[in-house]
């Protein structure tokens, strides 16, 4: 069969530009629209502010290089993961009750990423001379070559596999499933390892990142998944569809727990431990409010909603998904800020300069924009999906 | 093949700034751009008055420590940061993607980011302008009127910042990171 037949092959339903604007009009869809439009037209705003001024435009400084469009792409790859592993869970492993969210959630994890790249395109400087550099005088010992070469296949992967899922070949579906997987926490775990290995900011250098990475990559696909399911269903889930999600709300008490144990002892260790600049800045971040925004948000509510129904409570969960990827969002942006809190020259320059204690920094309307643009321009992709394929394929036949 | 580094004779340092006014000038920094390539850090007199520790008072000039084992030069993903011949580390502008790694990565503060090129610069010491032109000096070793700087060729048993470094008893900064600068403070 050529490459043209199977494409022929794909199952996937024609749209128009008609069908995309048809659909039911109740006010939680046109708020919706309302959201994405508006999201859109602020990423318009943005990328060309971004494109006139450069980064210029961001509040990004010499000594807090990294900004909010660094923590976006974080939070998008990190859903991408996650969704990836709660794909895989049915289609790669072979849990039977998971296997009706397989394709929905293959399909999140490749807007998810494409929605991060997109951000990303507009923080890295030079992002056509990356394309032709990481290929011609490859970096090998920096993370982030790793981390976006592994990311470039993975895209690649979850693209194929979710072709064989519509296609209803498991067989292939498994095999590319499993590939991507694989690509993908290595990716991840490489992200991760992008702070991990600045032995210049020793509190974030160390093993925790590349492991926390993954450990929030589930926990943040299981959010979406819960998200996911409860727009589809207007929170009126099937019988089957409740029994997955009970379980996925399990799983994610099992997880969530981990993570506060996680989280727990790094600050234990990092406030007792007396490692130069890392303990001060430990104190610091416990002294912020985002900190306990992402403690709240996305460990505490979730897992208060999920141990008093025994994960039960799926609608619940549904709401308590909503705050974990708020909190989710603040986890990403604390990990990018916390990093680069403590400055590196600690002499005063100027005369009238006082040495600064902390860096500060608060992202400009600009990076606002081009974020908001993010999300919208993912959740446009993945209403765009749901028009064109067949996401609810529940009783997908086994070709192997 | 040479191994450049740079000694720091900092007790000297009155911070005229003229280093970074040369600097400048030899290596188009662009104007506004300052503590960019280098810079002199000040610290501050201890203690209150009319106890004032007036020895505790130094400037310290810095700059790219040119380190053996540069945290900026692992991290780049493209390997605009490299080694030059003469183990100084350098920018090849044409490959750097401005992803701020090395900004990020360089324990020194190092790194700016360069508005001409909107790529990621650094002190070169001088080894595209004037070492490029068979000088023996860097524009802030020759314009500094107290002689704080003395660069040369560590490999060199004769130069002068080699029989320096076997006098003088020196320091160099955060030396348990373990990137072995090549940026000697003489005490």
């Amino acid at each position: 069969m050529s490459i043209k037949e199977f494409i022929t092959t794909i199952p996937v339903n024609k749209i128009s530009l008609k069908s995309i604007l048809s659909f039911e009009k109740t006010a939680t869809n046109l708020l919706l629209a309302a959201i994405i439009v508006t999201f859109l037209a602020m990423f318009a705003i943005g990328v060309v502010t971004y494109l006139i001024h450069g980064h210029h435009a961001y509040n990004v400084t010499r000594e807090h290089p990294w900004g909010l469009l660094i923590a976006v792409y974080i939070f998008f790859v990190v859903s991408s993961t996650g969704l990836c592993i709660v794909g895989s869970l049915g289609d790669v492993f072979g849990f039977k009750d998971y296997i009706e969210i397989s394709k929905r959630a293959i399909f999140g994890s490749i807007v998810t990423i494409v929605a991060g790249f997109a951000v990303i395109a507009f923080e890295i400087g030079h992002p056509v001379t990356m394309l032709i550099y990481n290929v011609l005088t490859p970096g090998f010992t920096s993370a982030i070559w790793w981390m976006g070469t592994l990311y470039g296949l993975y895209l690649t992967f979850m693209v194929i596999e979710f072709v064989f899922l519509l296609k209803h070949d498991m067989k292939m579906a498994r095999i590319f499933g499993l590939t991507g997987l694989l690509v993908g926490l290595a990716a991840h775990s490489n992200l991760g390892g992008v702070f991990g290995f600045l032995n210049a900011r020793t509190i974030s250098n160390g093993v925790f990142y590349p492991t926390y990475f993954i450990l929030t990559a589930f926990i943040t696909g299981i959010f979406l998944a819960f998200i996911m399911y409860g727009f589809r269903y207007k929170l009126n889930f099937t019988e089957s569809g409740k029994k997955m999600l009970t379980n996925l709300a399990k799983i994610q008490g099992l997880l969530i727990s981990i993570l506060i144990f996680f989280v727990t002892w790094k600050m234990l260790t990092d406030v007792y431990g007396g490692m130069p600049n890392r303990a001060e800045v430990a104190v610091h971040i416990l002294q912020s409010w985002t900190f306990w925004a992402e403690v709240i948000l996305a460990m505490v509510i979730p897992l208060f909603i999920i141990l008093k129904s025994s994960g039960s409570n799926v609608v619940g969960m549904f709401w308590a998904s909503i705050s974990g990827m708020v909190g989710v969002f603040f986890m990403r942006y604390n990990l990018v800020h916390d990093t680069q809190l403590k400055p590196l020259q600690t002499l005063k320059t100027t005369e009238y300069q006082l040495v600064p204690t902390w860096v500060e920094y608060f992202p400009s309307s600009t990076e606002i924009m081009i974020s908001l643009g993010g999300l919208g321009l993912c959740m446009l992709l993945y209403y765009i999906g749901t028009k064109a394929f067949n996401l609810d394929d529940e009783h997908i036949e086994h070709k192997a | 093949m040479a191994r450049y580094g740079m000694a720091l004779d900092y007790k000297n340092c009155i911070n005229c700034k003229a280093c970074e006014t040369a600097c400048k000038e030899e290596n188009g920094v662009l104007l506004g751009a300052d503590k960019h390539r280098i810079w002199v850090g000040v610290k501050e007199v201890e203690g209150e008055y009319p106890h004032l520790s007036i020895a505790s008072q130094t400037f310290y000039p810095s700059q790219c420590q040119h380190c053996e084992d540069a945290p900026c030069q692992d991290v780049c993903p493209t390997n605009a940061t490299y080694y030059g011949e003469n183990g100084d580390v350098k920018v090849d502008p044409d490959k750097c993607i401005l992803c701020s790694y090395c900004m990020n990565a360089c324990p020194y503060d190092a790194r700016y980011v360069d508005d001409r090129t909107m790529t990621v610069d650094k002190c070169t010491f001088c080894t595209d302008t004037r070492i490029a032109r068979g000088e023996t000096t860097t524009a802030c070793q020759n314009t500094c009127p107290t002689k704080v700087r003395i660069f040369g060729d560590l490999d060199d048993p004769n130069s002068e910042i080699s029989q320096v470094l076997r006098q003088r008893e020196h320091f160099t900064l955060k030396a348990h990171l373990g990137t072995k600068p090549k940026l000697f403070y003489l005490v």
